[in-house]
């Protein structure tokens, strides 16, 4: 009795333990060989550790960040947050501690979605792991704000990210289907409420006879060649150029003898670096868990369409990805520039460069198939703006629930804190 | 304006889905196309071995056509029908293995499609 509650109390109450026990579910569902079992499982465990160490990182770069700016421009009362999911996912599974919730809740969200992909008529199977990975942080969050928690907190997650995962590939299927001209693949990446939207401005004021794909263009986009130095080259000069106008003495209390300028630039390094380690170890903690899952929902749902990451979608345009991605930027650079204005009463927002290569690049293939060129032009400029201010909209509550100078990016994510925040205002009118 | 343009391009898709000669002509077709591989070098092989996959996928053989689009896709990265129809048939062998209830299969064809998905990722950003 003694040894049990010891367990209950001790190692039950451990997120890495929760997540690498449910790795071990997963594993010897597969009937793995017990090495494999113990290796996937502590490599879990290790997973999570790395994903808690970047966190950890992120966020002193993010706070001196924060710090700097309200000194900077504090007297306006504007406010700074960064545009980063990872950081969200990484600051919600360690500092806010509600690491085993979101564990447990994605394993809940793989099940409603098997589920709902057999007894419904959207037989859609998601199958990003990062992606789930995000949806299950927002619904374990906003739940928890919400005054849910333990067993009801999990089954209320599980049921809304389960219910997004199958509802979002089908509500972009429409669309995905004239892009593949086929019906065999879906899209899974939580940004469909941007793509969607990108897709009826696109729809509304271009002219789908002349396509991006007829233009001449680069055939990648070298900048991107190597995710980190990419957002090295957006991140360095927002900490240069908020630390040069908050001056040296805003920094003195970090600093100490380094000069205040490289001090900034080291900090923003730090924020890569922190990001580099958060996503390493969210590979780490994904890698057995995914892929059980994927064996599992292929078994029991053979006739389900996989919802898949929207790389998938590049090689049909990729000119459009190439488009979609610089008009977003557009866009978002001047969703930021809205952000600023106080009367919105919302932080500034710094935007996220790989969610606008991903996102905005998928959302130039949606803008080009319905709109043709003028579509993904305007289209995704629209898309740009929206995707920084239903981020923004949602970060008084973001920062009331306790995450510091940081925002969501994945649209879909931001929905779901919506949808919640909708249920906790009905509730109180009660 | 729209609408006639969502017209021409589901009709376009249909006559390009029809089958235009039977399976019997198609293989024969692919067979005297892989005749002609041997000799053939650089970009005229790559855009062979894609006429050749194409014409297996036609007929319905999916592990030639998967052959053939591999040799392809391994000589020369690119975008285009050898990328979109590959990854399309590592699809199909995917839902196969999963009715067979398959486990090897189903984790292996998974793992085909998370391959493709980052070669879209790596042309992209100009890895290749």
């Amino acid at each position: 009795m003694v040894v049990l509650r010891f367990i209950i109390d001790n190692i039950l109450t451990q997120a890495a333990i929760i997540i690498g026990l449910i790795a071990l579910l997963g594993l010897a569902l597969q009937k793995k060989p017990v090495g494999t079992i113990v290796s996937g499982t502590m490599k879990t465990i290790l997973g999570f550790l790395v994903l808690s160490a970047g966190s950890s990182v992120m966020q002193s770069a993010l706070a001196y960040f924060g710090d700097i700016f309200n000194q900077g421009f504090g007297l306006n009362g504007l406010e700074s947050v960064v545009a980063s999911i990872e950081a969200i996912n990484g600051q919600a599974m360690g500092e806010l501690g509600l690491g085993s919730e979101i564990a447990v809740s994605l394993a809940g969200i793989f099940l409603v979605n098997i589920i709902l992909a057999r007894v419904t008529p959207f037989k859609y199977i998601f199958l990003t792991g990062q992606a789930l990975l995000w949806e299950s942080t927002l619904c374990v969050v906003f739940a928890w704000f919400c005054g849910l928690r333990g067993i009801p907190l999990i089954i209320v997650s599980s049921l809304v990210g389960g219910t997004f995962a199958t509802l979002m590939p089908a509500f972009a299927q429409p669309v995905v289907r004239k892009i593949t001209g086929s019906d065999d693949i879906a899209l899974g990446h939580f940004c469909t409420f941007g793509y969607m939207f990108t897709a009826l401005i696109a729809k509304l004021v271009g002219d789908d006879s002349k396509s991006c794909e007829e233009l001449k263009l680069p055939k990648s986009i070298e900048f991107l060649q190597d995710t980190y130095l990419s957002v090295m080259v957006v991140m360095v000069p927002f900490y240069l150029i908020v630390a040069a106008i908050a001056g040296p003495e805003a920094s003195a209390a970090y600093c100490g003898d380094t000069n205040f300028m490289v001090y900034a630039f080291l900090q923003a390094m730090q924020f890569v670096v922190g990001l580099y380690v958060l996503l390493a170890g969210v590979r780490l903690l994904l890698a057995e868990i995914i892929p059980a899952f994927q064996g599992v929902s292929q078994k029991l749902v053979p006739n389900a369409k996989p919802a898949l990451d929207c790389p998938v979608l590049f090689p049909y345009a990729p000119n459009s990805v190439i488009m979609g991605f610089i008009f977003t930027t557009v866009g978002s650079l001047m969703g930021m520039l809205i952000t600023s204005i106080p009367a919105l009463g919302v932080p500034l927002v710094i935007p996220g460069v790989m969610s606008n290569f991903f996102a905005g690049g998928t959302a130039g293939i949606f803008a080009n198939k319905v709109g043709g060129r003028r579509g993904v032009v305007i289209g995704c400029i629209a898309h740009g703006i929206f995707i920084m201010m239903l981020p923004a909209f949602l970060s008084p509550m973001l920062a009331q629930i306790g995450f510091q100078n940081i925002t969501c990016t994945d649209v879909d994510t931001v929905v779901t804190g919506f949808f919640f925040m909708i249920f906790k205002s009905i509730g109180g009118l009660f | 304006m729209f609408l006639f343009g969502k017209k021409k391009e589901k009709t376009a898709e249909k006559v390009e889905k029809a089958p235009v000669v039977n399976k019997e002509e198609l293989i024969s077709q692919a067979e005297a196309k892989v005749q002609e591989l041997e000799g053939t070098k650089e970009d005229a092989r790559v855009i062979l071995l894609n006429k050749i996959g194409s014409l297996y996928f036609q007929a319905e053989e999916l592990d030639k056509a998967i052959e053939y689009y591999e040799q392809s896709l391994d000589m020369k990265k690119q975008m285009g029908r050898s990328y979109t129809d590959l990854m399309s048939l590592y699809n199909k062998k995917r839902q196969q293995a999963a009715k067979a209830k398959n486990d090897k299969e189903i984790s292996y064809y998974l793992d085909k499609v998370q391959g493709m998905m980052q070669m879209s990722k790596d042309m992209l950003r100009g890895k290749m």
